[in-house]
């Protein structure tokens, strides 16, 4: 068992396999148990008695590393012989005991005491079948065997076997007259596994002990050995998830793209927005406190809160969803119905924004008109184009939309442009009479 | 007035296929290609080229649960001469007996059929010992000749039902 004719060595192989086999059948179907049991050493010993919990089982499979033997063992080989009634529940006992590498295995006596294990299980109604791993040579007789298996046809034991280990003629031959004996209508096989590269494991999950009887044993394989599947879900199994993987990662990955473009603009921007605001700190504050009520949307690196109201309302009038343009549109009609100007104004920006990202230019052109905006301002109900705050509001835009000339694609300065507006706007009703909101 | 009222019941006596669970029935040692449907059900049975026979020895398990609770009067059991059952025991209400424990328990009855049994003379069973019956359980230990297969044509049960509720049959009470 200490050899090395399967990687790491046969003992580590075997377990391997057993574990495998072990999810296989958990999970193939929810109500089958399964059980482990050695046959080598001292005698036959239960390991687990046949349980579906698979954590169970394998803690008791990692029980303890294998120890070294007693003095006589002259192959020092052990194998293990697991049992796997199917469809039905059973709660397994007792401490889970250390795997060690015995003697030979005694194929008999375990195979009887896997019966004996069977008859017991608790949902009768679960078919019974043995899994062999025989791994040592088979000290019995054919003759023993085919009672053997005799006994388990008439019971209705089905019996699968995993032939390892020692490559032997006379092993073969016991071996294949077992399953014939078993053998009803193909429910029983047997796997003669040769030494080499590949692991056991491997080699066992494409035969018919894994794929038995047409069960989700193939799916638990093919997840098991990590499928090639993008994002590790088979299309064929969940195409839903599949499909909602694929298209949230490709939001993810556009919405990336934009969060980096908008972070090197925000570099850009960043060094104007300072010069800015310290001129504005005073006097804009008054006039920002009323507009704090505004809506959602946030960009990061806000500098203070002037910069924070401008670049917000920016972002809804830059915003090309027209739901958000809308939910701005009904804000602001709401607050200003009486307020055709306001309303003018405000359709205004919300078109041009609407309409072309190129166009910022023509707002900024307009924004920028010291006539235009005096004109409007003029219009509106309880301002004063000579109050001290619309008249640094005016300042500031002068020299935002100057610099905005050089930078003609930078949204944040657009931003600048129309909230600074919209802040003039807000200013204003808040400093006036309310206007029948 | 009891010998009236025994052949009133030997009248009454109905085949029990029809109370017969089939989901639960099952039979051990049976060979793939000739199994118990072969000798239970209607039609098949009468078929005399469609036999049960048993695969490895010449044992046989047969496990029959019921739909509900019967009382067993008789049964017959045919087949060929040599090859048919020779010593049947019965078994009431003991469910998921394997081989191994089938001698553990004392049978509610034991028959060994002659041939007249074989060819279809009933064989009356102890009925104090059937009065209660869910399942029962035939266990075909030997047959005629000592051969290694048992063949059987024809199982028929006779008997009769307990008076229980058929919840089926149980309808709600409309509020008028």
């Amino acid at each position: 068992m200490r050899n090395g004719d399967y990687s790491p060595n046969r003992f580590q192989a075997q377990a391997d396999a057993v574990n495998l086999i072990c999810g296989a059948k958990t999970q193939s179907n929810p109500e089958n148990t399964v059980g482990v049991l050695t046959m080598a050493g001292k005698g036959v010993r239960v390991l687990v008695t046949p349980t579906s919990d698979l954590g169970k089982i394998l803690a008791c499979m990692h029980g303890a590393p294998e120890q070294t033997p007693g003095a006589c063992a002259p192959l020092s080989l052990g194998a293990r012989l697991s049992k796997t009634p199917r469809l039905g529940g059973y709660e397994a006992q007792g401490p889970a005991p250390c795997l060690e590498i015995g003697g030979e295995m005694n194929l008999a006596a375990g195979i009887q005491v896997a019966q004996l294990a069977l008859k017991h299980r608790q949902n009768k109604k679960q078919q019974q079948r043995i899994i062999v791993f025989a791994g040592s040579p088979v000290k019995y007789d054919k003759k023993v065997l085919e009672l053997i298996g005799r006994k388990l046809k008439k019971n209705s034991v089905a019996l699968d076997i995993v032939s390892f280990g020692e490559e032997d003629e006379e092993k073969n031959e016991k071996l294949e007259a077992l399953l014939a004996a078993v053998n009803n209508n193909d429910s029983s096989h047997i796997v003669h596994v040769p030494s080499g590269p590949s692991a056991l494991s491997d080699v066992l999950i494409s035969t018919a002990i894994f794929t038995g009887d047409g069960e989700g044993g193939s799916g638990f394989a093919a997840a098991a050995a990590a499928s090639g599947f993008e994002f590790g879900v088979d299309p064929n199994l969940d195409p839903e998830l599949a499909l909602a993987l694929r298209v949230s990662m490709e939001e993810e990955r556009a919405r990336q793209e934009a969060a980096a473009k908008k972070a090197a603009e925000e570099a850009s921007k960043q060094e104007k927005g300072e010069q800015q605001s310290t001129s504005q700190d005073a006097t804009m504050t008054e006039n920002v406190n009323p507009g704090t009520s505004e809506p959602e949307k946030k960009t990061h690196d806000l500098t203070d809160d002037e910069n924070a109201l401008l670049q917000q309302a920016l972002a809804m009038s830059m915003d090309d969803s027209s739901s958000t343009v809308a939910v701005r549109d009904t804000d602001m009609s709401d607050a200003s119905a009486d307020d055709h100007d306001l309303q003018l104004a405000l359709q205004l920006s919300v078109q041009e924004s609407a309409a072309e990202q190129s166009n910022q230019t023509d707002v900024n052109k307009l924004l920028a008109d010291q006539s235009f905006v005096s004109s409007i301002l003029t219009s509106l109900p309880g301002v004063d184009p000579n109050d001290p705050h619309v008249k640094d509001l005016l300042a500031s835009m002068q020299s935002q939309s100057e610099q905005s000339k050089e930078e003609d694609k930078t949204p944040k300065e657009e931003e600048n442009k129309s909230s600074i507006l919209y802040t003039v706007l807000r200013g204003v009703q808040a400093g006036g009479a309310c206007n029948g909101i | 007035m009891s010998g009236e009222s025994a052949s009133a019941l030997q009248r009454s006596q109905v085949d029990l296929l029809d109370f017969v669970d089939w989901s639960g029935v099952e039979c051990l040692n049976q060979s793939g290609s000739h199994s118990l449907p072969n000798a239970l059900k209607q039609g098949y049975r009468e078929d005399e080229g469609l036999n049960l026979e048993s695969d490895a020895d010449e044992q046989l398990l047969i496990n029959i649960p019921f739909l509900q609770v019967i009382k067993l009067h008789s049964i017959v059991i045919k087949g060929p001469e040599e090859e048919g059952p020779k010593t049947v025991k019965l078994f009431a209400n003991r469910e998921h007996m394997g081989f191994s424990n089938v001698n553990d328990f004392p049978p509610s009855d034991t028959a060994v059929l002659s041939e007249d049994n074989l060819k279809g003379k009933p064989v009356i069973v102890k009925y104090v010992k059937f009065q209660n019956v869910r399942s029962l359980t035939i266990f075909i230990e030997d047959n005629q000749s000592g051969s290694d297969i048992t063949k059987v044509q024809k199982i028929v049960l006779c008997g009769t039902t307990v008076e229980t509720t058929d919840m089926k049959g149980l309808k709600k009470i409309e509020d008028h």
